[in-house]
């Protein structure tokens, strides 16, 4: 150990001989950065299993993760509101399934899972009408393209044409209502949020039910259906 | 509970179950069982959205509450269950084998809904093979609940715990603020008496009743749905500890087979197909079998005389391996398998060819030297590996520094001086499992990440091709020529059509599936005969 001492080498407790350094070698640098990200491998990766059974759980395993994303279990953030639809997006819209609709038990959940009528209302009508309004808007343009064809049918007659302008125009407007609605809905959920914490909201529920829900108004709206 | 687990779990969530419910499920798992005001707290995420991610998360059995004093209820997660989101693939291909496309469907939507009424299934399931098959055919409900019987009595699927009925004098005391769930080990997998009569429905898809024809069906539907079904209340989830038995003694059968022969490994078929319901999943060895029953059981195909059975038995039992052991003389012979040292077998022999395909099978000799003399020093090791000792040092210590072997320090004068001390190297062998298995985490993670990258970088040109996708249906729909759909179909130009197929064949190798399969399911299962890690068996697999 003394030995060591004095000859330009650091000193070690032990003989560093065991640990294989001959005589007189040069110690490795201290080395001060963390290892590569990628470090070289001595050895080639063995090949994947690829037999039938492996290719069709990979395609099950796809397609179970395409479909959790159409089931009503997913929830997203909801992405910002753009100001002009682009007509990119239409066919992007990966619609939901309808007949998917899931109200959970809630006998099996504690009570305080339930959602309680007046604070479900605010998020709840926000939530029918973005999925509402996609097969709406989808449904409208088939409607029209129907209208229209009928109307190369008919030929001349102006009657029809009217209505469906006065169709198209109430469309619009309901529309310019819903935005409306959106917005005020939105304050009522900051509002509502705050309310929560002190738990008396007779009053609020009182003008509450006074809101006309428009044509969404005919579903259930006991029951938050996610 | 290791950052790469967690890190995985959280993309797990996000895939199956978007943003909100992964901020959800992971602050859960960093912090531990919670009540809802904290999550709500902790996550700043609005409290309509943490209930219903709350309640998408029970739905899928990943969280379960608990009623703690002062009746708060608190939710905690379970990382080892998200983990499992894994191997759903394989469970559902495990159904197909056994039991046909009846039997995948049925696991399929279990998974996909977490727990459904008996009823529920039936009918979705008959709903979606009707839709796969030839116009005017389908699929009867009887035939559809005959398989889901069959996967009830062979335990593959069981029943949720369930609501206790409420008491009498329900008035006399507030209800609890959560219901307490329970259920009697009998009714398990007892099946509800149900006569669901009645045939798959086809979807209309076509485009002629598209506009019309839903709107007058909706409300009928849900008159349907508003008389309870007789099994109302009655959920039922996929067993997946059965599944990992299965898988279990699959692998067990596969390394008999490959050790000995064919014949041997359908004789230990047969024995863990006996003993597959009377023992429990975790149980170390099978209930013992006598040599006649087990002749009994052999499956018909199979011709062998009794006398050819014993002369098996017997060499398997004498198998250093010890697959087979026997426990006792009576009936021609009582025989057990034995679970966990089979096991432990199994990734034993994962572990040294994990280290093989790394490090050489040099690096492998010292491996297993040490492994089988259990503590060596190190100048033993270089003497018994028979290679020099310069190299032999360069690998020892290598394995070292990977873990793989660890370093036993016995000071011979308390004052632990290193030249009056041994060194013995070893393996540790859970701890050595136990870090190869979170690595296989951290490289699943890893993977998903970068197909992520992948799908973001190349965003517009998927998107480019869904779109065409969708024009090009709904042309076909409306019966448009051959030369326009080509001409949509020339939208996306050849360099980009290269660029797609090359983008789906990465993405498609980088779905992480097979890496880990072999791995994480060895190293568990090997855990799992270490005794009392019993819980971490589950992880694994």
């Amino acid at each position: 150990m003394a030995g060591n001492k004095g000859r330009g080498r650091a000193s070690f407790t032990f003989n560093i001989e065991a640990i294989g350094f001959a005589r007189g070698e040069k110690l490795p640098d201290v080395v001060l950065k963390p290892p590569p990200l990628y470090p070289d491998t001595d050895y080639k990766p063995v090949p994947l299993k690829a037999d039938e059974a492996e290719e069709y759980m990979l395609a099950l395993k796809q397609e179970f993760r395409a479909t959790m994303k159409r089931t009503p279990y997913f929830m997203d953030t909801e992405e910002e509101k753009q100001e002009i639809e682009r007509y990119s997006k239409r066919y992007l819209k990966s619609y939901k399934d309808d007949d998917l609709e899931w109200v959970p038990d809630w006998r099996r959940l504690p009570r305080e899972m339930m959602p309680r009528k007046k604070l479900t209302k605010g998020p709840k009508r926000q939530r029918t009408k973005g999925t509402a309004k996609v097969p709406a808007t989808l449904m409208s343009t088939v409607d029209v393209l129907k209208k229209i064809e009928d109307l190369e049918k008919k030929g001349d007659e102006e009657k029809s044409d009217e209505e469906t302008d006065e169709k198209e125009g109430g469309k619009g407007k309901r529309k310019d209502d819903d935005d409306e609605e959106d917005e005020a809905a939105d304050e009522q959920e900051e509002y509502d949020e705050e309310e929560q914490e002190e738990e008396n909201d007779y009053i609020n529920s009182y003008f509450e039910d006074g809101d006309d829900f428009g044509a969404e108004s005919d579903d259930n709206m006991d029951e938050a259906t996610y | 509970m290791t950052q790469a687990e967690i890190k995985l779990c959280s993309l797990l969530l996000q895939e199956h179950f978007g943003e909100i419910v992964d901020k959800i499920g992971t602050h859960l798992i960093r912090t531990g069982s919670q009540p809802l005001r904290a999550i709500v707290h902790g996550t700043g995420t609005s409290l309509d959205q943490v209930k219903k991610a709350l309640c998408v998360l029970i739905q899928h059995n990943l969280v379960t509450y608990q009623i703690h004093k002062r009746g708060i209820v608190e939710y905690e997660a379970h990382c080892s269950r998200i983990l499992r989101i894994l191997r759903y693939p394989r469970y559902i291909y495990t159904a197909k084998t056994l039991y046909s496309d009846t039997g995948e469907l049925i696991v399929e939507e279990l998974l996909l809904n977490g727990k459904m009424t008996m009823s529920a299934v039936v009918k979705k399931v008959a709903d979606r093979l009707t839709e796969t098959m030839e116009d005017g055919k389908t699929m009867d409900y009887a035939e559809v609940s005959s398989t889901f019987c069959r996967l009830a009595d062979t335990h593959f699927v069981q029943r949720c715990p369930l609501v206790p009925d409420p008491p009498e004098s329900a008035e006399a005391q507030p209800p609890p603020p959560a219901p307490t769930l329970s259920i009697n080990e009998k009714d398990m997998y007892l099946v509800p008496k149900l006569n669901l009569i009645g045939k798959g429905k086809r979807r209309r898809s076509s485009d002629d009743d598209a506009a019309g024809e839903p709107r007058p069906k909706r409300p009928k539907q849900t008159a349907e749905s508003k008389e309870p079904m007789p099994d109302d209340g009655i959920y039922w989830q996929a067993n997946l500890d059965r599944f990992h038995q299965h898988f279990r003694d699959q692998s067990i059968v596969n390394a008999v087979a490959n050790r000995m022969d064919q014949t041997s490994s359908e004789i230990v078929r047969t024995m863990l197909r006996m003993s597959e319901i009377t023992t429990s999943s975790g149980a170390p060895f099978t209930q013992p079998l006598s040599s006649n029953e087990i002749f009994r059981s052999l499956p018909v195909g199979y011709n062998i005389s009794k006398q050819v059975l014993d002369q098996y038995l017997t060499l398997l039992a004498d198998d250093p391996l010890e697959f087979v052991g026997k426990s006792g003389d009576s009936g021609g012979g009582m025989y057990v398998i034995n679970l966990h040292k089979a096991l432990a077998s199994l990734a034993m022999a994962t572990l040294e060819s994990i280290v093989q395909e790394r490090f050489g099978s040099r690096c492998a000799r010292i491996f297993r030297l040490v492994l089988r003399k259990k503590h060596l020093e190190q100048k033993q090791v270089e003497d018994f590996a028979m290679i020099p000792a310069k190299e032999a040092k360069d690998m020892l210590y290598k394995l070292l520094s990977e873990n793989l072997i660890s370093l036993q320090e016995i000071p011979k004068t308390p004052d632990h001086a290193p030249s009056r001390t041994f060194y013995l190297y070893t393996v540790n062998s859970l701890s050595a499992a136990r870090m190869l298995l979170r690595r296989c985490y951290k490289s699943i993670a890893n993977l998903i990440e970068r197909r992520q990258f992948e799908t973001r970088e190349n965003k517009r040109l998927l998107e480019k091709s869904q779109r065409v996708e969708a024009i090009l249906a709904s042309m076909q729909a409306t019966g448009a020529e051959e030369a326009q759909l080509q001409e949509i179909e020339e939208m996306i130009t050849a360099p980009e059509r290269q660029q797609l197929e090359s983008l789906k064949r990465n993405v498609n190798k980088w779905v992480p599936l097979v890496l880990p399969q072999l791995l994480a399911r060895s190293f568990g299962r090997f855990l799992g005969g270490m005794g009392d890690q019993r819980s971490y068996i589950f992880q694994a697999l």
